[in-house]
């Protein structure tokens, strides 16, 4: 007998779509049986009703967490006074909460309890309710335990199940192109949900060039399908789509969600990370070669223990420092600890998020709520990555290291003899410089200059303007000074500061830093502001500050500083002017100096010493020096234009100088036990696991990690993979919760299918087209996508796949759509990224979203160079998620922003104009039907109806092209897949 | 009470429903897909509401607790005396040197007499309207991952902010406005920069939508080669494309939703502008906020706050309005984070917050709307009572910081927690930014273990696994 399941939907359901739909059947939850109960059999509590109480009911209705005002612990806390009275109605489970709660109203719909977890299965439904009608006995001594929802026994640490794809009932088999559809058909047929008729050509050809290339297809391409009536065309076409470069594009962009990969470095400081799109380049390229999985993912683990000086190996490790990490820098201990343990989680996290589908992170400071993974497991973990450290280093075949240094190393060599040989000639000097210290030094006969303020007195004269020139600082002469204030006095008495704002003086600079938040945070404004508290820094090595009155006065004082609140010691002020000359004008135009810093007292032993120097040093060592430094620089110019070693953000290793152990409490100041690098104790059942020394190399570790998670007998690891291809084919997995396969995730809706998948992927040596070709070539993935009533009402979400689910694309596809229809699309691959927003790096970094895109952007998203904290319009509006995370799966939001940005950023009105310009071109003269005709086959794959066709004709002629391609562009069937 | 005790059977169905399912969650989001979207929404609660929204004020770089709202007269006694137990302990930027009191003296402000700093007079005259927790703890001690923390509930980038929660929770009460608005500071973005207000793995209508006296939101206009007449011909185009689309696949809701976010957006298109547009102000009202000040920085806070009450006027859920912002090299410069003069540098930073802050409070509180608007200050976490050694500033305390709420639900004139002697770490009621959350969404209505959202494996909530809703400071 065919036993209707309740269809388990599970956290997915809480998506955008469905969840009205949840709402309604919320309300209208009547509890309905739609399956026959067994009768016959008494229900026994203690062995049949209390275990699953236990497991699904009472983590949050217990004594301690009485979630709705009830405790299920015993048959007395059901009687507690506040407790709602009918949450279970002995002998009439349709009037029982318990019973309504667990039920679904509708195949399809999520039942409202349990809240989190999966619902129950129908034969517990069936056996609650059994318990309730026979009278609901529950004997009284009889309390209830909460246990972790999930122990060894969870479906998914069950090794593959060696499945076969069922026999099919001979009127189905017309449905069944392969062993895929087997699994589905039969049991759709059982559900009597039967599956849909295969899609028409031009919908099948548009689905898989968006599925597997994130692209339109064009006409051409269209065309030419349609007229292809030879036995094979769709087989050969899904070659053809295997085979284009495009396709690791589209994937490698999906693998990269999955694993955080982003392009900074997150936190406060944000900066960018420009050498990590190697680690892009191989994703892409590792897909579109079908590397197989298991080497790929070892590669991501220990790229550089399988393949030293292999660069193309070596740049998986860019996965382990592919995250968020904090370098701010922390003096503090403790908090110092604490920030190296979170750059390991995140590490921690997307390995076993991305490769097992298992939730370890949550273990970090106890043992997991949920499954069955004990804390020291996180430790575990933790041994494997100690070593690893964020960073950039050479990436390089043995080949061109040996090229680099064979250029190099004579160069190098006599820059190095060039450099002793100056050294020599200033040792000289030197020398004599230290003879002749004393009687030199009494050439300086003031005070040296003072940060926290410098004052000039000079004979009484009439100025309109007076100026500072700088020609040194306190740091050297390469500096670019800071003054916060300047002043200019008049004659005592009554002397005053003529150089104020407030007075009407004006002050400028010929060079001042720039803040792309305030353009005049630096500015020379701040030097006669009145106020202290900020600064004119120069962008340049020295500087010239002018300050204009706004008539002509008598001046005989100036007094300026850069640290009048004394923020440093003096000696480690900011760059302060050292050298400089005063001079003054009427005009503007002749200056004449009035004061300078002859005489100072140089303001460190340092700049003494470059003074006398100068000083000591004769004409024929000076010449010397000239020619000798001119060398140096030839030298070095020709060493810098030796081609350099690519340096690549893959991370950097370092022997841990302790051992791991556990945190308790997950926190690095309260040391638990030592915890040696080993396999996980979750999966130890099935089959042998590992154990290191606790000091073990840590290479060592992370390669025998890398070779125990890929194991063929670790079923997670396959499963989780081909649950993700799932994922991406159909917009939903066989597992909903693509990075959770845990009991806080879905559980499968076609088990036996994941399991015969799991397998194939194995038994094609872990490459993954074949199973692309295994799905794509299936029945299930070629349905059509119409509605038909009985499957909407009961399986709305086509979870069961009773036709092909219709769904939105992605942010990334949506901009490259555009982009191909309007024939603007670079498809050069590889390289440095283009950026969709202005880069600031002003101690910390900003990303300003751009208005204008240059053409250079005009390549697939893929390549956009993809950072933290980062709004960028389309990409953001669509979903695109920030990377700070791993995103195992995208949402599809619907918003105003999204119409704004569709609508109304500059890309978009260019790209419509774009895709008028190729209309116009495609039909010369021509008429306007034409134009519009083609236009919906770029944007839709298909012919307008003749009404569209009037409707569009008369838009464009009252209002032009462009109008009428960015109404296309807006369009929900430009940006909806089926 | 009749026979039930609930009543009747149907409340205590709606109770037992409210309190066990997600339906919180899903009644917003419901809202959002029906094809009435951007209408007003149903809101469901767990329990009455006492705020309808809220506003955020947030003070980056870290405002020294012991200068403005925490008075600690130990402070002035043992000056320039070694920190008890501690002595030259290691913080953020390292060697911290002895006891420094505050430059400014506190003084008593209002009925309840409570003793702020002297640089508050403005703030200071609200005080009895405020409650104060002065026993507030974070996990980081440095800024960015501190925002982020104090705005989302993680040190770590990425989770969904405070604002996007509460959105998610209780929809816009406006159908032509965000229900999230972030006012960043004229200077720029606070430190992490937009990871404080991103929606994380919420849906991305949840992103606060950042807008400022000084900056419009993006893509909000039409371009301007097109006419009025050829946009509202382009939309009627627009309509009949996706209606006719729609038509075809009626189960397909989201199809309609997306055609009610267009109709949204040009909504927007009107009500912005009107929303940002200061010329019905009187030039008492501009006064008040200081809109006309020399100082340009606090004219353009003044700016921004007003333009925050006309947010809040017009029905915007969860505003962030921003006081300072980043780290820019210099400590202390654009934002509050006075390493080594903090003197100076709070010369610089209280006034451009304490005239302006003040003035919006009291125009709420004039126009009625404190009484359905919770206002909160914050800052990511506090400073040392101790200077740092060789400067006249404060380093970073993690253990220490004040804040205060005020307005809708607020037991004005309240104090709870308390630091020790010399502010150094949180000693009486120690509480957390859980703690806080818990109580802000209780206020809101919501219990906050039951706003859950699932990600990677987790119910995750603005609170993670923590938080006690601090009754003590609820009317």
């Amino acid at each position: 007998m065919a036993l209707m399941l309740v269809t388990r939907i599970s956290h997915l359901v809480r998506r955008f779509g469905t969840s009205r739909f949840f709402l309604l059947g919320l309300l209208a939850c009547s509890g309905a049986v739609l399956w026959p109960a067994a009768a016959d059999d008494r229900v026994d509590f203690a062995s049949e009703i209390a275990p699953i109480l236990s497991r699904h009911c009472l983590t949050c209705h217990n004594r301690e967490r009485t979630e709705g005002r009830l405790s299920l612990v015993s048959l007395a806390d059901l009687a507690r006074p506040k407790t709602p009275k009918n949450v279970v109605v002995a002998s009439d489970p349709d009037s029982s909460l318990l019973i309504q709660m667990v039920s679904s109203s509708a195949l399809g719909e999520r039942p409202e309890m349990p809240r989190e977890g999966s619902p129950l299965t129908a034969e517990q439904v069936a056996l609650l309710r059994a318990w309730v009608k026979q009278g609901a006995e529950w004997p009284e001594e009889l309390e209830l335990q909460s246990a972790a929802r999930a122990d060894l026994t969870w479906w998914s640490l069950q090794p593959l199940s060696g499945s076969a794809p069922p026999a099919v009932e001979p009127s189905l088999r017309s449905r069944v192109r392969n062993g895929v559809d087997a699994f589905v058909v039969q049991q759709l047929a059982e559900r009597q949900l039967p599956s849909s008729p295969v899609a028409d050509k031009r919908t099948l050809i548009r689905r898989l060039s968006f599925v597997l290339h994130g692209l339109p297809p064009e006409p051409e391409e269209i065309a030419e399908f349609l007229a292809d009536s030879r036995p094979g065309a769709w087989e050969r076409l899904v070659d053809r789509y295997l085979a284009s470069p495009r396709y690791g594009e589209r994937w490698g962009r999906h693998w990269l969600d999955v694993i955080r990969f982003g392009e900074s470095n997150g936190y406060e400081r944000n900066v960018i990370r420009n050498n990590a799109w190697y680690f892009r380049d191989y994703v892409i390229d590792s897909l579109n070669r079908d590397k197989p999985y298991d080497r790929f993912v070892q590669e991501h683990l220990a790229g550089d223990r399988l393949g030293s000086n292999e660069p193309e190996v070596e740049v998986g490790t860019a996965f382990l420092v592919g995250g968020a990490y904090d370098d701010v820098g922390n003096q503090d201990p403790a908090a110092a600890l604490q920030i190296r343990a979170n750059t390991i989680d995140d590490m921690i996290n997307a390995s076993a998020s991305a490769f097992l589908g298992l939730t370890v992170s949550c273990a970090r400071c106890h043992d997991h709520k949920f499954d069955p993974i004990p804390q020291a497991d996180y430790y575990r973990f933790q041994s494997a990555f100690a070593g690893v450290q964020q960073g950039a280093r050479i990436l390089a075949s043995a080949e061109e290291r040996n090229r680099y240094e064979r250029e190099r190393e004579p160069l190098a060599e006599s820059l190095e003899q060039v450099r002793q040989t100056i050294e020599q000639v200033r040792e000289g000097v030197r020398k004599r410089v230290e003879r002749r210290k004393p009687e030199l030094t009494k050439q300086f006969n003031r005070p040296k200059v003072d940060p926290y303020g410098t004052e000039e007195r000079f004979e009484p004269v009439v100025a309109k303007a007076v100026r500072l020139e700088i020609n040194g600082t306190t740091q050297g002469r390469y500096h670019r000074p800071v003054i916060d204030e300047f002043e200019v006095w008049t004659p005592e008495p009554d002397s005053r500061n003529v150089a104020l704002a407030s007075y009407g003086s004006k002050a400028t600079a010929n060079s001042m830093r720039y803040s792309n938040d305030d353009p005049l945070l630096y500015s020379a404004l701040k030097t006669n502001d009145g106020g202290y508290g900020e600064y004119w820094i120069a962008n340049l090595a020295g500087g010239v500050l002018t300050v204009e009155f706004p008539r002509l006065e008598t001046v005989s004082r100036v007094i300026w500083s850069n640290d009048r609140v004394r923020a440093f010691s003096r000696n480690r002020s900011r760059p302060f002017s050292t050298d400089y000359t005063i001079s003054v004008s009427v005009d503007g135009e002749e200056w004449t100096p009035v004061a300078s810093s002859q005489g100072r007292e140089p303001f460190n032993e340092s700049l003494l010493n470059d003074k006398l120097f100068a000083q000591v040093v004769n004409q024929e060592e000076n010449k010397r020096l000239g020619e000798l430094d001119k060398r140096r620089r030839e030298l070095e110019r020709q060493l810098n234009a030796v081609k350099g070693l690519p340096q690549a953000w893959v991370g950097n290793f370092q022997q841990p100088a302790k051992a791991t152990y556990l945190m308790q409490g997950g926190d690095p100041t309260r040391v638990g036990a030592e915890i040696p690098p080993s396999s996980l104790k979750v999966l130890e059942q099935l089959y042998p696991g590992y154990r290191l020394d606790p000091n073990a190399p840590e290479g060592e570790r992370r390669l025998e990690l890398a070779r125990w998670l890929t194991d063929r007998r670790n079923p997670l690891f396959s499963r989780v993979m081909v649950n993700r291809l799932w994922h991406y084919h159909f917009g939903r997995g066989i597992v909903a919760t693509p990075s959770d396969f845990g009991a806080g995730g879905s559980e499968p809706t076609y088990p036996a299918l994941l399991d015969w998948m799991a397998g194939e992927l194995i038994r094609h040596e872990w490459r993954l087209k074949p199973i692309h070709r295994l799905i794509l070539n299936s029945h299930t993935w070629r349905q059509a996508s119409d509605a038909r009533p009985e499957g909407v009402n009961r399986d709305r979400d086509a979870v069961y796949l009773w036709r092909y689910p219709p769904r939105r694309l992605e942010a990334e596809a949506i901009r490259d759509a555009i982009l191909r229809i309007t024939g603007s699309l670079n498809t050069a691959m590889g390289g440095p990224g283009f950026r969709l927003y202005r880069y600031s790096l002003d101690n910390v970094a900003t990303y300003y979203p751009l208005d204008e895109y240059d053409p250079s952007t005009f390549r697939r998203s893929v390549y956009h160079q993809h950072v933290r904290a980062a709004q960028v319009d389309l990409l953001t509006d669509f979903d695109c998620p920030d990377p700070a995370l791993p995103a195992p799966s995208r949402t599809a939001t619907i918003s105003p922003q999204q119409a704004m940005s569709l609508q109304n950023h500059p890309f978009v009105i260019q790209q419509a104009k774009a895709l008028a310009e190729r209309l116009a071109e495609r039909h010369p003269g021509g008429s306007v039907a034409d134009q519009v005709t083609t236009a919906y086959r770029l944007c839709f794959a298909r012919e307008p109806e003749a009404d569209e066709l009037s409707a569009a004709v008369a838009l464009v002629r009252s209002h032009g092209l462009p109008l009428f391609c960015r109404a296309l562009i807006n369009a929900n069937e430009f940006i909806y897949l089926r | 009470m009749n026979s039930s005790i609930f009543g009747n059977e149907l409340i205590a169905r709606r109770d037992f429903l409210g309190s066990v399912s997600q339906g919180l969650a899903g009644v917003a989001l419901a809202s959002l897909v029906a094809p009435s979207i951007g209408s007003a929404k149903t809101i469901s609660r767990h329990h009455p509401a006492k705020a309808k929204r809220v506003l955020q004020i947030f003070c980056p770089g870290a405002v020294s607790q012991v200068d403005t709202w925490d008075y600690k007269p130990a402070l002035e006694r043992h000056h320039g005396q070694p920190l008890p137990e501690e002595g030259a302990f290691l913080s953020f930027q390292g060697k911290n040197g002895n006891l420094m009191k505050s430059p400014w003296e506190f003084r008593a402000y209002g009925q309840t007499g409570k003793r702020l700093s002297s640089m508050l007079p403005h703030l200071g005259a609200h005080v009895d309207d405020m409650a104060f927790v002065h026993s507030l703890t974070s996990k980081t001690n440095t800024h960015g991952p501190g925002c982020v923390f104090m705005n989302t509930g993680f040190s770590a980038d990425g989770f969904p902010a405070n604002g996007a929660w509460v959105s998610y929770a209780l929809g816009s009460a406006n159908e032509n406005l965000p229900a999230y608005v972030v006012i960043p500071d004229i200077r720029g973005e606070p430190p992490s920069g937009k990871a404080n207000w991103t929606s994380g793995f919420l849906p991305a209508e949840h992103q606060g939508v950042a807008l400022n006296a000084q900056k419009t939101i993006r893509n909000l206009q039409s371009p301007e080669e097109y006419s009025p007449q050829a946009e509202s011909e382009y939309r009627r185009f627009l309509a009949q494309l996706n209606q006719r689309h729609a038509a075809g696949s009626p189960e397909i809701t989201e199809l309609k939703a997306r055609i009610a976010a267009y109709e949204l957006a040009g909504r927007m298109q009107i009500s912005a502008p009107e929303a940002t547009d200061f010329a019905a102000e009187s030039v008492g009202t501009k006064k008040l906020y200081g809109v006309d000040d020399p100082n340009p920085l606090k004219a353009a806070y003044a700016k921004n706050c007003i333009l925050a009450r006309r947010l809040l006027e017009r029905g915007v859920r969860f505003i962030t309005l921003y006081c300072g912002s980043r780290a820019s090299g210099v400590d202390g410069l654009l934002n509050w984070d006075a390493h080594k003069k903090l003197k100076a540098d709070y010369e610089r930073h209280i006034p451009i917050l304490d005239q302006p802050s003040a003035a919006l409070i009291t125009d709420l509180k004039s126009r009625g709307l404190l009484d359905d608007t919770l206002v909160i200050w914050t800052s990511e976490f506090g400073r040392m009572p101790t200077h740092q050694e060789g400067t006249t500033g404060r380093d970073h305390n993690p253990d220490a910081f004040t804040l205060w709420m005020l307005g809708a639900g607020v037991k004005g004139g309240t104090s709870y927690g308390a630091t020790d002697e010399f502010g150094r770490r949180a000693a009486e009621h120690p509480t957390t930014v859980y703690d806080f959350y818990a109580t802000v969404l209780d206020l809101l209505g919501i219990d906050h273990e039951r706003l859950t959202f699932y990600h990677n494996g987790i119910e995750r909530r603005l609170t993670d696994v923590h938080g006690r809703s601090i009754t003590e400071v609820i009317a």
